[in-house]
């Protein structure tokens, strides 16, 4: 069967030339990448304009509405490595490789909030808020959502997912760390969690290109769910930020 | 509808070329630290030389009407159109010589042609675009029979140290010398036609698509506000001129780090042309960005390549390195170095790029060697 073949040859870096193995050449994953990239870039767009960020840019946020970024992110990324260790158990056969790039990223996300943890006692927090931080109203719509797509057979629409997800730090991290450390003259270590990430997020593209060109195209209308998972994705995270504070 | 085409292309780039060491003879020296902050500039944007209507004791030597001026009369010639054809008058540019009335008005009196209807648009690099669009569904719709359209900056004048606010000199801005070392003078012109002339070749205008996305990004290169919050109050509405002058609101700045975040939605944009104008990256036989490959830096190109969109750099034509950054005039002044340099073949395809990062839009335009 192809599928197997292709996992044979997709994910296996070693056995494989570069060219093949980044999928660049494949016209489908290109067009897939595509897609994903014209909803990240309007995604990314619409950031400037979150009350929060805007707030940061602007030089009007306060130490205490960081604190409460910081804390709801705790929230959300903590739910991050369970969405995610949800989405590895619901891979089946033939897609076994693909599960072990799904628990790869269940780890990172633990390191995730941790950094947020300590950057939220580096500024004034009470550890103890962490412990009973609840998701804000956006995170509740954005895990929920999460969850629901990665218990479905086979969830690889969540690479959009991730693929905005991840994209943020690539680009966004870095000038909201620059913005909040400007307008609260905070330090590094209050702001490690967005440094991390600006500085050390790995080429995401390379191991999207990968994935999708290891033949999770081939599940009928995959592409499709993909680039609507990662649309509705950009769109929840967006309220997120927006319902910082926020809990019902 | 009709089609338009460039029937002719010319440029005012004034004075001798400036290499980089001379540069600072022409737009002055504020303190040894802004000079550091230009050489990484320099090293950045990788321009090698460039032209200033000044002269190394200060004089200026063309107004921006003039330099406009100055290149329709180059592209008249080139179109071989005598000036009673022209009818229409289109002018791009970031900052007349006046604050009032429109810039067009001045070229035209400069030109001393008679009988024009005149438009002026300003607006940063894409502002010469936007007056070929009018120029180009002017032609189309049978409301002109020869257009002329310029992009043309005195981008120097801002640059003098008396330009800026007294405490600048102690207050070095990367923003503000990058702009200093970036930009600089000069004009550019085309004729726009019905028809193209017989046995020469012309460029068929295929389309013309520009994006703003002021609705989701403040100010990114401005000038008449001391800061691009949005509560910044404007040079205008400060108690006198001289007040607004040394409260830094007249300096031409830019904000670096919203510059890189304007990237996604540039790209995406030109995605989604891409796709809605079924475009194959490799049917583009020349590419003229207001860009170098190299200022976009190795992200961008690797996602244009993951997604299928890269041009192949071979194809990438840019004389920003020794024309200089001229704004709005940049585009028409590569057109005029590739139509000189190279021989155009019918049937080639042309993809022309313009980023204005003043408040964040895009405009491409498509041309066809006809």
């Amino acid at each position: 069967m192809t599928i197997t073949n292709q996992i044979d040859t997709g994910l296996t870096q070693s056995a494989t030339p570069p060219a093949s193995a980044s999928g660049t050449s494949n016209p489908e994953v290109q067009q897939v990448i595509r897609r994903l990239t014209r909803i990240w870039g309007d995604f990314e767009g619409r950031l400037r304009a979150v009350p929060i960020i805007a707030d940061a840019h602007a030089g009007r946020i306060r130490l205490a509405d960081y604190r409460t970024l910081l804390k709801d992110h705790y929230a959300q990324v903590i739910e991050g490595s369970g969405w995610i260790s949800r989405a590895a158990s619901s891979v089946s056969r033939p897609y076994l490789e693909q599960r072990s790039l799904f628990l790869r990223h269940a780890v990172t996300e633990h390191r995730d909030y941790e950094m947020l943890a300590r950057d939220f006692a580096a500024c004034e927090g009470d550890p103890n808020e962490l412990t009973d931080a609840r998701k804000n109203l956006g995170s509740m719509a954005l895990s929920a959502w999460m969850y629901h797509r990665a218990s479905q057979p086979n969830p690889f629409d969540l690479l959009g997912a991730m693929f905005i997800i991840e994209g943020l730090g690539q680009w966004f991290a870095r000038s909201f760390a620059e913005a909040v450390t400007q307008s609260l003259a905070l330090s590094d270590a209050q702001t490690g969690f967005y440094r991390y990430h600006a500085d050390h997020d790995p080429d995401h593209l390379a191991e999207l290109e990968e994935v999708l060109g290891s033949g999770v195209l081939d599940l009928p209308g995959m592409a499709d769910t993909l680039v609507e998972t990662a649309a509705v994705t950009a769109r929840l995270y967006l309220l997120q930020l927006e319902e910082v504070g926020h809990y019902g | 509808m009709r089609t338009a085409y460039i029937t002719g292309t010319g440029t005012c780039l004034p004075g001798p070329a400036i290499g980089n060491d001379a540069m600072e003879t022409y737009i002055g020296t504020l303190s040894p630290a802004h000079s550091r902050l230009g050489r990484a500039t320099l090293r950045h944007n990788g321009i090698q030389q460039r032209h200033y209507a000044r002269t190394a004791e200060g004089q200026t030597t063309h107004t921006n009407a003039k330099l406009a001026t100055a290149a329709i009369r180059a592209a008249l010639h080139s179109a071989r159109c005598r000036d009673n054809r022209l009818d229409l008058l289109c002018t791009g540019t970031t900052q007349g010589d006046l604050l009032v009335p429109g810039f067009a008005s001045a070229v035209q009196a400069e030109l001393g042609i008679s009988n024009l209807e005149v438009a002026s648009f300003q607006s940063v690099c894409a502002s010469s675009l936007m007056a070929l669009k009018t120029a180009m569904m002017s032609v189309q719709t049978g409301q002109s029979e020869a257009a002329a359209v310029s992009g043309s900056e005195y981008s120097s004048r801002w640059f003098q140290p008396s330009f800026y606010a007294d405490d600048y000199r102690n207050n070095p801005d990367p923003g503000i010398e990058f702009l200093r070392y970036t930009l600089s003078d000069g004009g550019a012109a085309v004729i726009v036609e019905p028809e193209p002339l017989p046995g020469r070749r012309a460029l068929r205008i295929d389309w013309i698509e520009q994006r703003s996305f002021a609705d989701r990004f403040p100010n990114c290169m401005y000038a008449g506000a001391a800061t691009n919050a949005a509560e910044a109050t404007p040079w205008s509405v400060y108690a006198s001129p001289s007040e607004a002058h040394q409260a830094g609101a007249i300096a031409l700045k830019q904000d670096f780090k919203l510059l890189y975040e304007l990237f996604p939605v540039w790209i995406g944009y030109y995605l989604e042309l891409l796709d809605r104008r079924q475009l194959n990256p490799n049917d583009i036989d020349v590419f003229l960005p207001h860009y170098s490959a190299e200022s976009l830096g190795q992200e961008m190109q690797r996602l244009l390549q993951a997604t299928g969109a890269m041009i192949p750099q071979e194809r990438w034509f840019n004389t920003l390195s020794e024309r200089g950054n001229t704004g709005s005039a940049s585009l028409f002044v590569m057109l005029n170095d590739w139509l000189e340099r190279s021989e155009p073949q019918p049937g080639q395809r042309l993809l022309c790029f313009v980023p204005e990062s003043g408040r964040a839009l895009a405009a491409f335009m498509h041309l066809t060697v006809v």
